[in-house]
Formats: structure tokens, sequence, C-alpha cells
């Protein structure tokens, strides 16, 4: 592994020559509810080696803006400005100039690997038909060099991978085979959209820290596109704040996010919880109060839950967890995907049943009771779920939605029942004129309040809440947060609170418990686990959680790559080999190796 | 990927059976076998009742003829089956043969000729969705869907073979009759080929141009009558259809695919006029030889050529071949059409599936055998297309709205890469599983095709079957379905396996 | 192996999401602790987007009202049952014939060889064809629905059961069983035959019902009112079925265009409705030998059939878009 100055070839602009610029860009949508202003007129530039990230919200136009720099609107947007790459106008452009610069001078990574690699076709197939297509390398020479870009992106055994198809990587993996296209025929910017948002917190730093490293090494320009500002602060060299189609602020990564002067962009910092500064960041958490020979409201001893598969071994998914939430305490239920934290969370309610062991909610055990019994037990119980867009009923309206457990239970008459929703709306800090509006007509924040006023309904002693706030922009996160610790101090009950997120955790948990593969790795005190972790795994998961601001992120990253050190593990970057040569387009040889080819399974690589 | 193959046939097999009982019980129930001898007043009339009562075993419990049945089927695989004897005492087995051979081969060749149009339509019509193409698509989609079959044939009857064949005889077209041909297909194909309005209106002058001029070409030349095509025709054509499939399939960029196809045409050529002796009277085995001959010798032209992009100039220079083997045997045929229709004035036909006592060379009978198949496949080819268009269609614009389509785009692909690699192939999975599930619908819903014709197949074996409330031939109806049903249920699977790599296992 | 779909596209905001209220950043914006206010004046409750939608398919209103007229017509025209109609000519008596019965101003759609009154004729068969089609069409939705939602919902041996039974009568040619049944019921009238052909035709209503419902029953909403203890019943007629509707609209209205060929063609084959009662079907039947002689006398059923079922085609194809906009049909 070595760093090349590899400033020789024609293909890199001088110092200061914008790779990607927008000036005065614009674009409007037509809909059928008439026309939408998704961006308003922004000035923007990338330049070589250098990380711009473009910040914002759901809605604000940031993912657009992306798009134009490739050309790749809808047919429904208009876009007017100028665009530039390298020394191309975008706008000026037919449709082969077009394709020519796609991939060749700005490529592209997406947010979620999975969807954006073709399911049908091998990585190898995938990687080979940008090379072929813009003339890099064909047959043999390309399948030679798409391994090399695999190997490049750290991905092990890459001959072995040519062959295999997306959905037999893992997702960190998958996303490296996208950087891996995107870096296939040497663009000079890459314009990264989320590309960590879909990914565990591991591998999440794992996929920065080679991103970094490819800035670094091939003095790619990068234009990140993230809502979160961990990321930010790990990566930007500069950044541009965006809101609803405006860019309200833009500067070095240390001005926007230490000295921010728009309010947009303090408000947006502030709502971002903070790993390390502990609960108070959004209104105190109460103080345990139960006493110990109270019956835990939720006690799990021993719990293995199985999923039986056809034709396949039964897959174990929560192996041996014993845990227990204390009345009016805040358990937080930590682990990547697929550590079960999420099963465990139905099996508490009851939704699944266990394999073994016991669940007992408040000293009666669920997998013994039946009947009217049951039905009872349930309504000690509430629950909120992760993403606003389903939890709720589409044909009910609010009103419906919460009164519903009190229908379920024959609590009260329609009188009653009404006082009470509207008691909770008022709890949730929603509007009462909501009561008779669908679903759809609320914003997500909303819609997740509905849900947390639903599960408040029968006045539950426990709350089981599986990633409450992951699908919220930080905003509407901090707002819902903060609403929710004022509920709990009101109302006493107590939680299991499952999340992905060790900032959101350990502003509100009492406890933590952290999940690896379906089995506890530690737990404890919330101070004990998060600021002082015993066990490797947490202090890995700790290490890799960005924090928003540039300094101590940049003190975490090199205390991470230490332990990363320490463990005798390689921190991810780019491998350049010494006698890497920079791609460059062979025009003896046109043609590309597409179409029905692929179609019927064979590879355009000719190797076989 | 066994295993579960092994569980779809144990499962199948059990709804067989469930099915098979429901129809024989449902069958023997549907009336009173002896009903046209009890209304009869021949003489031996107790007698006759006598001898169907004791061949219908109408004596004997339900359940045992049920069973007696199935051990007959059970017989098949072992190498003697029994479908039991009809109501006139004849074999059902050899009537089961008979008919099933002629109707699997109307419903087959229609389906494919409904998956190749059918698919191609719907691909078309998503890539131009909400054009006027898309609209008269849709609608004509809609048209045939609504269209009830046995008045639709009446129609087609009357003038695709009655009002064809009096043209025929005098085999020129009306000047008028040109002019309207030409504005359709010039409005057609401007419509599919799209483009800027100065380009379509080219696309269109240069259409109708053509079309007008050929047609009064062919009028002067009788060509209606006394059709020939000539080696030098089927060159051209091949060489053409060379072309289009390297675009499609490789891009006219790929030099050694291009030259693979053209290689394979004139190669093509040339072997049928070396092989002309053998083709003036050649028999179905000789054919399909010297098909496979074909494939063989284009697929190694096109790793020759191949270099790196070997596969698909390999893809490129066979379906070539295949194309330019069609054009030979079309060839062959327009060649013989005069001398068909100096035996067989009036070509097509409206009834049967051969003409009774007919004489002629091997190519006649087969000109013979495609004029009376022709109508009930186009019948049957329109429902079908009407439906795999719409769902090819749906299925694209789907496809074509998944992330890694925008992940292709961002490469640089052309439109054409990124439709025909990256979405017909993910768009192809449901469809291979409807079409599969259609076919066996499909020899159900001939029985009416095949009456209209009347076309002796399995339709006319279960009509006259439960006219008669004889079990025996419904319940071989049933079988032939039925199994057809399942197999084709497993080569979804099969397909569906091959196509996508997240079940392949 | 065929639940596998292509998974749906995720985190697409390059379109902006178009609410009727906004967006959570505005919230932020304003500054409010808590969201936007929906705004009073473009509110619309899932059904008027429907609605909104359907109303825009204009082949759909065409065929609306182009199929109601027809509805009007034939009932009202030769009258209904013992109400008398406002057609001056009875189905059942022979007119003097003008010429060869060619259609006339007093008979517009001609007359048949017996100079019967070829409209009232039609307009009758109009009128049974409909009956059939309809009653069909709410017969097989029912029965679809509620197999489907169950074997949905309840899985385990119910599902294996109630599928196994599905596919039973999917192994039979639809028209091979409706022959057969349609044999057997030929003396019960056409309420007989419409019951007969309602209970066979539900299959793939019932197979895309539990597609939906599998779909729905891991939902959140319904994984909530589980966790609540919300009996079965009430998950499936509250949460499920209602969520369900388009998918169950849609197949009714196609079930009817099923239904209306299903009838003529069985008609045709001498299985469906037997005399005295009639329907287009029966008329193509007896007059197709006339298509020479007296065209009219085959144009004008099959033309009536052809336009009702191209009608209902169309008001599917509406109602699938409006109820579905990213129109994607997922067959199971």
């Amino acid at each position: 592994m070595t760093t090349l100055d590899i400033s020789s070839p024609g293909s890199v602009a001088a110092a200061g020559d914008a790779v990607l610029s927008f000036e005065g860009l614009s674009v409007t949508f037509k809909t059928e509810f008439g026309e939408v202003h998704a961006v308003k007129g922004i000035d923007l530039e990338v330049r070589p080696g250098e990380v711009v990230a473009l910040v914002g919200e759901s809605g604000s136009g940031k993912s657009v803006t992306s798009m134009t720099a490739l050309g790749l609107l809808p047919s429904n947007a208009r876009v007017s400005g100028t665009i530039r790459v390298g020394d191309k106008v975008v706008g000026g452009l037919d449709g082969r100039g077009l394709r020519n610069m796609r991939g060749n001078d700005v490529a592209m990574v997406f947010q979620e690997p999975m969807t954006a690699l073709n399911p049908v076709l091998t990585i190898g197939d995938q990687l080979t038909e940008g090379l072929q297509l813009h003339g890099i390398a064909f047959g043999k020479q390309a399948t030679a060099r798409a391994a090399e870009l695999l190997a490049m992106v750290g991905i092990p055994e890459p001959e072995r991978r040519l062959k295999q198809y997306p959905h037999e990587l893992s997702g960190g993996q998958r996303q490296r085979v996208v950087i891996a296209m995107a870096i296939a025929c040497d663009p000079k910017v890459i314009i990264a959209d989320e590309p960590t948002t879909a990914l565990d917190v591991t591998v999440q730093a794992d996929i920065l820290d080679l991103l970094r490293s490819l800035k670094d090494k091939l003095d790619t320009g990068i234009l990140l596109i993230t809502h979160n500002m961990g990321v930010v602060a790990d990566m930007a060299d500069r950044v541009a704040v965006m809101l609803k189609g405006d860019l309200v602020e833009t500067g070095t990564a240390d001005q926007v996010l230490n000295h921010p002067r728009h309010e947009y962009t303090k408000r947006l910092l502030a709502a971002v919880p903070h790993l390390g500064s502990g609960p108070g960041q959004f209104g105190d958490v109460a103080p345990v109060v139960a006493a110990p020979e109270d019956l835990p409201a939720l006690d799990l001893g021993n719990l293995v839950i199985e999923y039986r598969r056809l034709g396949k071994p039964t897959f174990r998914a929560v192996d041996d967890v014993s845990l227990s939430v204390a009345q009016g305490e805040i358990v937080g239920l930590v682990g990547e995907s697929g550590s079960g934290k999420s099963t465990i969370a139905k099996c508490a309610l009851g939704l699944i049943p266990a394999a073994s062991g016991s669940v007992s909610i408040l000293g009666n055990d669920f997998t013994r009771t039946r009947g009217k019994e049951l039905k009872a037990l349930r309504r000690r119980i509430g629950v909120v779920f992760q993403d606003p867009a389903s939890s709720l009923n589409p044909r009910l309206p609010i009103g419906d939605v919460i009164a519903e457990p009190l229908v379920v239970h024959k609590e009260g008459d329609d009188k009653s029942r009404r006082r009470r929703v509207l008691e909770l709306l008022d709890a949730v800090e929603l509007p009462r004129s909501v009561y008779n509006r669908y679903p759809h007509e609320l914003s997500g924040g909303q819609r997740q309040r509905v849900s947390i006023a639903r599960a408040l309904t029968l006045d539950p002693e426990l709350l089981v809440a599986d990633e409450p706030t992951s699908a919220l922009d930080v905003s509407v996160q901090a707002n819902v947060l903060k609403m929710f610790t004022a509920l709990q101090e009101r109302y006493k009950f107590a939680c299991l609170f499952v999340s992905h997120d060790l900032a959101v955790i350990d502003l509100l948990a009492h406890r933590v418990v952290v999940l690896q593969n379906g089995k506890i790795v530690e737990q404890g005190p919330r101070e004990e686990v998060l600021h002082h972790p015993r066990e490797e795994y947490t202090q890995r998961l700790i290490a890799a959680a960005p924090v928003p601001e540039p300094l101590e992120q940049r003190r975490r990253r090199e205390a991470r790559h230490a332990l990363l050190a320490k463990l005798g593990e390689d921190v991810a970057e780019l491998r350049v080999e010494e006698d890497y040569e920079r791609p460059r387009p062979r025009q003896d040889e046109g043609g590309n190796s597409s179409g029905l080819g692929g179609l019927l399974g064979a590879g355009g690589d000719g190797s076989s | 990927m066994l295993k579960f193959i092994l569980r779809r046939i144990g499962v199948s097999a059990l709804v067989l059976l469930g099915a098979s009982m429901l129809m024989f019980f449902l069958t023997i129930n549907s009336g009173d076998p002896l009903k046209d001898l009890n209304e009869s007043n021949s003489p031996n009339r107790e007698n006759l009742i006598e001898q169907r009562r004791a061949l219908l075993r109408l004596d004997d419990s339900p359940w045992e003829r049920y069973w007696d049945w199935l051990r007959g089927v059970g017989g098949c695989f072992t190498g003697n089956c029994d479908l039991g004897v009809n109501i006139n005492g004849v074999d059902v087995l050899g009537l089961t043969q008979q008919a099933a051979s002629s109707t699997l081969r109307l419903v087959t060749l229609a389906t494919l000729l409904a998956i190749v149009v059918g698919v191609a339509l719907g691909i078309l019509t998503a890539i131009r969705q909400y054009s006027g193409f898309d609209y008269t698509v849709t609608f004509s989609a809609f048209l045939f869907f609504s269209l009830p079959v046995f008045w639709a044939a009446t129609l087609l009857k009357e003038y695709a073979a009655i009002q064809y064949n009096n043209w025929m005889a005098v085999g020129q077209y009306a000047p008028w009759t040109i002019v309207i041909a030409a504005t359709v297909a010039a409005f057609l194909l401007q419509a599919v080929l799209g483009g800027t309005r100065k380009r379509r209106l080219i696309t269109a002058a240069t259409v109708f141009a053509f079309v007008t001029v050929t047609l009064f070409v062919f009028n002067a030349l009788d060509w209606w009558r006394e059709p020939m095509f000539g080696a030098g025709g089927v060159l051209l054509v091949s060489a053409a259809a060379g072309v289009l499939v390297t675009a499609l399939v490789a891009g006219l960029r790929n030099r050694r695919a291009l030259y693979a196809a053209l290689t394979t045409a004139v190669v093509g050529v040339i072997a049928y006029f070396a092989l002309a002796p053998l083709l003036l009277a050649p028999s179905w085995p000789l054919l399909i030889g010297l098909f496979v001959v074909t494939l063989v010798v284009s697929v190694a032209i096109g790793a020759a050529w191949g270099g790196y992009a070997r596969k698909q100039a390999m893809l490129v220079a066979g379906i070539t071949g295949t194309i330019t083997s069609l054009m030979v045997v079309a060839d062959i045929l327009i060649s013989h059409w005069a001398s068909f229709l100096s035996i067989k004035s009036r070509p097509i036909s409206t009834i049967g599936s051969q003409t009774p006592n007919f004489t002629g060379e091997f190519w006649e009978r087969t000109l013979d055998m495609g004029t009376q198949i022709l109508l009930p496949t186009i019948l049957l080819t329109l429902v079908s297309v009407a439906s795999y268009s719409r769902y090819t269609r749906s299925s694209m614009l789907e496809t074509m709205n998944q992330d890694y389509v925008r992940t292709a785009r961002s490469k640089g692909l052309s439109e054409r890469e990124v439709i025909v690699k990256h979405a017909f192939r993910n768009a192809l999975i449901p469809i291979t599983t409807i079409v599969a599930f259609d076919f066996a619908g499909l020899i159900g819903g001939a029985i009416i095709t095949e009456q209209v014709f009347g076309w002796k197949g399995m339709g006319a074996l279960f009509q006259d079957g439960l006219n008669a409330v004889d079990p025996a031939p419904v319940m071989a109806f049933f079988l032939v379905t039925g199994v057809a049903a399942v197999l084709m249920n497993l080569v979804a699977d099969l397909a569906y396996a091959a196509l996508d790599p997240r079940i392949r296992r | 192996m065929s639940d596998i779909r292509n998974s749906t596209p995720g985190g697409e905001d390059y379109e902006p999401q178009i609410s009727a209220t906004g967006t959570d950043a505005v919230g932020l914006a304003a500054g409010g602790s808590a969201d936007p206010l929906p705004g009073e004046d473009k509110s619309y409750s899932q059904g008027q987007l429907v609605a909104r939608r359907f109303f825009r398919h204009k082949a759909a209103l065409t065929s609306m009202i182009v199929l109601g007229l027809i509805i009007v017509v034939a009932f009202t025209s030769i009258g209904t049952g013992p109400i008398p109609g406002w057609w001056p000519k009875d189905y059942t008596l022979q007119y003097d014939k003008i010429g060869d019965g060619a259609p006339t101003w007093a008979y517009p759609f001609g007359q048949d060889t017996g100079g019967k009154d070829y409209f009232a004729l039609v307009m009758r068969g109009t009128q049974f064809s409909l009956i059939i089609a309809f009653s069909v069409g709410i017969i097989s939705t029912i029965v679809g629905t509620l197999v489907g939602a169950l074997a949905g919902f309840y899985r385990g041996w119910v599902e294996s059961v109630l599928m196994r039974l599905t596919d039973v009568f999917i192994v039979i040619p639809l028209l091979v069983v409706a022959a057969v049944l349609g044999k057997t019921a030929a003396g019960w009238g056409i309420w007989g035959l419409a019951l007969v052909l309602g209970l066979i035709t539900w299959t793939g209503l019932a197979r895309l019902v539990r597609g939906e419902v599998l779909s729905l029953r891991e939902r959140d909403f319904v994984v909530a009112a589980r966790a609540v203890g919300t009996s079965s019943w009430r998950i499936i007629t509250r949460h499920v079925l209602p969520n369900s509707v388009g998918v169950i609209i849609v197949s009714a209205t196609l079930a009817i265009a099923g239904a209306i060929l299903l009838e003529t063609a069985l008609s045709y084959l001498g299985f469906g409705v037997q005399a005295p009662d009639t329907s287009l079907g029966t008329l193509i039947d007896e007059y197709q030998s006339a298509f020479a002689t007296r065209p009219w006398l085959f144009w004008w059923p099959g033309l009536m059939i052809l336009t009702i079922a191209l009608c209902v085609n169309f008001i599917g194809d509406g109602l699938r878009d409006a109820f579905d906009p990213r129109q994607n049909r997922t067959k199971d």
C-alpha cells in the first residue's frame, strides 16, 4: 500500500479549477398538484480532492441537485442554470455526449446498495460493462481490471466475487462494489448520495474511510449528500446547507459546524443527538423510582427465538437472552442489523413465540397466558414502530386510530373515548383539529406522534418502542424525543427502547443492553456501557459512531484506527498498487458488452 | 431446488387427484346418459339401453368406476395406459393422442407467436408510454380482451378467408387499397420509431412511398398469384436481420458481432444453393437436422469472429442463422405458392385441420397445413397477445422505475442497453410465470376456437363426451389439460430459477 | 417461490414527495415545537383522491357513461318483470316483415327471420347477460375475498387447505368446469347459472386477496393492532379488508367482464342459458348462419357484448390506475 503521486496525467485539473460546479441552478417539477420548485437558484462548486457536503433534510432538494449533474432527472423536471463537469457544460450536451460524460467524468454512489445493483447480473458483469462502454478495457482485460478494482476497495477474493450476484454479498460489500463501479473509469468527481445511510454504523465508518482515501489517493472531488451531521464532520472539507431548495449557508466544515451563522443551521445542529454528552440534551429523564422488590415491568429469562425455514436449518435469531426492565425504567436495546433487537421487541409484545425461555410482563408469564387473561395482559403494553408510513391504518381517521385500543378493550363510551383522545393529542402536542384527519395528510413526525398517542391510550405500564425516531429527520426526531422524555416523566411507563443509534440511546436510557448476532454482549447502566465500555464489540460500535464536530470527530477517528490496529485489523482504504495505471480510453476497439448477451446469463467478459 | 421441485410435484399430484375426482363426479351427474335412447323409438331400444348400461357400467357404484379409471391412468406409469372406452366403445387413448397432437400444435404455435409479438409490443408501449402508439395498442388490447371469440371467428372466416379467397382468384390490389395500406403502415412505423416531428414525417413519407411502389410493382408482376422471392431476397433480408439483431443485442459499434452476423447470412445463402436439390423434396427429420447444423455452424462463425466479445457474437450469429434458415424455408414455400394454388384454388380454409384428399408434394402439403392452421392461430394469438402485451408493459414500467436502472444510466449506458440488459431481464421474471399459467388455460379456451373452425381436437372430444354424459373422453381431456398445467407450472418454476439468481439454490 | 417480488425502490427523494400538507422541514423553519397544521384548504380523503384520479381517466369515464346508458336502455325499453317499458314492440310477437327485415326506423335493429323485432330481442338478451354478469361478479368477489382473506390472515393449515382447494379449481380449465356445471344447472334458470358461475370464478381474486393480505398483515398498523389484543375478526374487517379494497374492486370489475364473455361462450356451446331464457350468446348462436343473408342479426348482439365487455374492462383499468397510481400490478 503506497501513496502515489499521480498528478501527472492530464485528466486531473490544476488545483482551484472546479471539477463540478453549479451556477444559478434551478429545478422545477410539474406534478399533479401543480409546479414544485425543488431547487431555487443555487451556486456550488467541488474542486479536485475536495469533499463538499450538501446537507439538508428530506425535501430540501439536495438529491435533485446532484441528479442534475448527471442529467438524470425525470422528464417532468425543468432545469435552468449552468452545470459544469470538468470543462463540459451539462446542459449543452446531446444524448451521446451526456452518456459519454456519465461514468467517465462524473460517477454516482447511491444510498441503497441492494437496489442500486441489478439483482440478475453478476458483479463482474456490472463492473465490466462500464469499462467496455467507455473503451477502457475489453474481454479478459476488463475482467482483470474489474478484479483489480474490487481489490482496491478492499473486497477479499475479488476473482470469486466477480462471478457472484449482489444478493450473495453483505450490505457493506455491496456498497464497496458500488464504489468500485464509480471509480472504474476514474471520474473527476463522484457524487455520493447518502452513501452510508442504509448501513450499520461500523460498516459506515469503513465506507467513509474508503471514500476519504479515494479523494486522497486519486484526487477525486466528492460531492457528499447527507443528512447526518456526524458524517459531515467526519468527511467534509466544505459544507453547504440546503433548506427548501435554497442554499442557506456555505463554508468550511469548521465554520459551518462550529460557528453556524444561519438560524436554520444552528437549529439543525442543536437537534443532533450528541453521543457522549449523556441525557439532558432534549429534556431530563426521570430517575427510576421502582423499588428493587417491585416486579419488573418486563423480564426475559434465557430467551431463545428461532425461525424455521423451509429446506434450511433453523435460524436462531435470539440466543439465550436475559434482561429485565424495571418499572419506570428506560432500557436501550442497541445492536446492528441482524442482531435480533427487533425480534426481542416483537417477542416482548407476544407477537412471536419463544422457542424456550420465559417472557413475563409484571410477573405474568406471556408464554403461558391464554384467552381473556392474555388480552388483559396486552392492554398493559403499548407499542411504537419505526415506519410512520405504515404504522397507521390509512383508512381510519386519527381520532379512530387513537381510540381503537379503547374500543378493542370495550372501555368507556363514545364521549369518554373522545375525551381521552383529545387529552392524548394535547399530550403529544398535536392540534385537536387532526382528530378527523387521515394519516396521509400528516407529516412523518406528526404520524409518529399519533403512534405514540395510540400506544399510551390504555395507560400501559410498559412501552415497547422499536426504532421510533430513525425514519425521521433530525429536527423532527429532536422534537419527538423531547416530547417522549416529557411523556415518560408524566406517565412513568417503563420502556424497552430499541435503536441502532447510540446517541439517541445515550440521551434517553437508564440502562443499555448491547446485542450482537442474537446474543447479549454487554449490559449495564448507560453511563458504564456507553462511556466506559468493557467489551470489544461495544468499543467498536462506539468508536464507529461519528459526532457532529470536526475536530472531535478527527480525534475519535484516529482513536478508532488505533483500536482497529490494536485488534489487528486493517483500516479500510483504497489499495493503490505501485504499478497502478490510470485508465485511459482506448479508441482502437469500439464496442461494448451489453445487450442480450447479459440477458441470457452470459457474461460479456468472454472468459469462459 | 430439487427438494423444492419434488415437493411441488407431490402437491400438484394431490391437487390433480382432487380435481379429477371433482371432474368425474360432476360429469357423471351432469345428465342422463340414456336420454337419447329413452326417447328413441327404435325397435331394439331395450337392447341398446342394456348394451349402454353395460358399456358405461351404470350399475356399478360411481366410486368403483372412478377407482377403475384411476387405475387405468396409473397404468400409464408402467406403460399400459387405459383411459377407458367412450360411449360408442372406441378406445379413448387413441382418440386422445390424435386430438391432443392436433390441439397442441395449434396452441403451441399460437403461444409462441403471442409471446414474441406480445412481449415486443409490451416493451415498445412501455418505452413509448402515453404516446399515440401506446394508446392504439392499449385500446386494441382491450378490444381483443373483450371480443367474444366465436363472434370474432365468424368475422375472420368471412373477411380473412372467404373474401380473401375471392380476391385471390384475381390477385390484384385496387389502387385505393394500396393507398390505405401504405398510410396505415406509415402511421404505425412513425409512431413506433418516434423522434422529432421532422424525423417522424420523413419516416412516414419513406414508408408510404416504399409500400405504395412495392404493392404496385407486385400488382404489375401478378406477384400475389405467382410470387417469388429468390436467393437475392433471402440474402438481403437475412443480412438486414443480422444488422438489426446486432444493433439490438450488441450495438452496431461492436464490429465483431456485426461481421459475424453478416458472415452467417452469406454462408446461409451459399448453403441454400448447395443444398437446393436436397430441399426440393425433403422430410421433416432432414429439415430439423439441417436446422441443427445451421445453428452449430452459425455459432461457430460467431465464435471465430468473437474475440473479446465472443459470447455476444455467438448469440448474434445464432439468431441470424435461425432467421436465415427461416427465410430459406419462406423462399421455398413462396416459390411453391403458384403450384399450390393450382391444386387448391381457394387457399385459406375455414374448416378442419387438413384438406381432405389433398394431393401434393412435401412443400404443397406444408402450405396446405399452414393455410389450414392460419385462422385459428390468428384468433388464439390475438387474445394472448392482448394480455401478454399488457403484462409486459406494466412489468417493464415497474422495472424501469428501479434503482438499478438509474445506476445503469449513471454509468453512461445507452437507452437500448438499459432496456435490453437491465430492465427487460428483470421484467421477464414475472412474465414467465404468467405465460406458463396461461398455456394450460389456453388449451381449455381453445375449445371454442376448435368448435368454430371444425378442428377435430380436444375440444370436440370434450364436448361430445359431455353432451353424451360420457365420462371417459371428458376425463381424458381433463388429464391432458391438468398434466399440461402441472408441467407448465414446473417449467415456470425452472424458468424462474434460471432468470432469478436470488432463488437459484 | 412466487412470493419473491422485485423490491420497491426506497429512498427516492429526487422526486419531491408531494403531500397535501407539506414537509417536515417546514415545521423546523417555523421554529415551532409541533409540526405544521394540515392546510385546511386542500385536504383529500383517500376516497376523494381515488375518485379524482378515476375521473381523469377519460376512457374509463366514457365507458362508465356508455355502460350506464346500456343498462338503462336495456332495462327500461322492454321493461323488467311486471314493469312495462317504453318500447312499443314485444319480443314475443311476430310482426309483418318489412322487406327482408333489414334495420328501418320502425325496427332499428331489424327483424329476425320470423319477423320478431330484433331490438326487443337484443334488449332482452342484454338484460339477461347483464344480470348474469353482475351476479357472477358479486358472488365470485364475496367468495374470493373470503377465501383469500382467511388464507392470508390465518396462514398454517387454513391457508394450505384453502389454497389447495383454489388450485383444484385452477387446474380444471374454467370453461370446462363451467360447461359441466352449466349443463347441470341449466334447469335452474339464469339465477342457477349465475350462482354456479360465481362459485367457480373466484380463484383469481382469492389468490390476489391472499397476496395482499399476506403483505398487509406484516404492516406495522396490523402488528400494532395484534399487540393491543384486537380480535382476528376485527383485524380482518377493520384493518385488512378496507385496505385491500382497491384490489377487490378492480378484480370484481374484471370478473364482471370475464363473466359476460364466459356466459356467452357457454351459451354458444349450448351449456349455458337455455330456452325460453335468452342471452346475447344464444342470440349469436341462433343466428350465426344468417351472417351471409341477414348480417344485422349477427352484428347487433356481438357488438353489444363487445361494448359491454370493453366498457367494463376500461372501467377496471381506470379503477386500477386510481387505486394504485404507481400501477404496479403484481400477479401472484
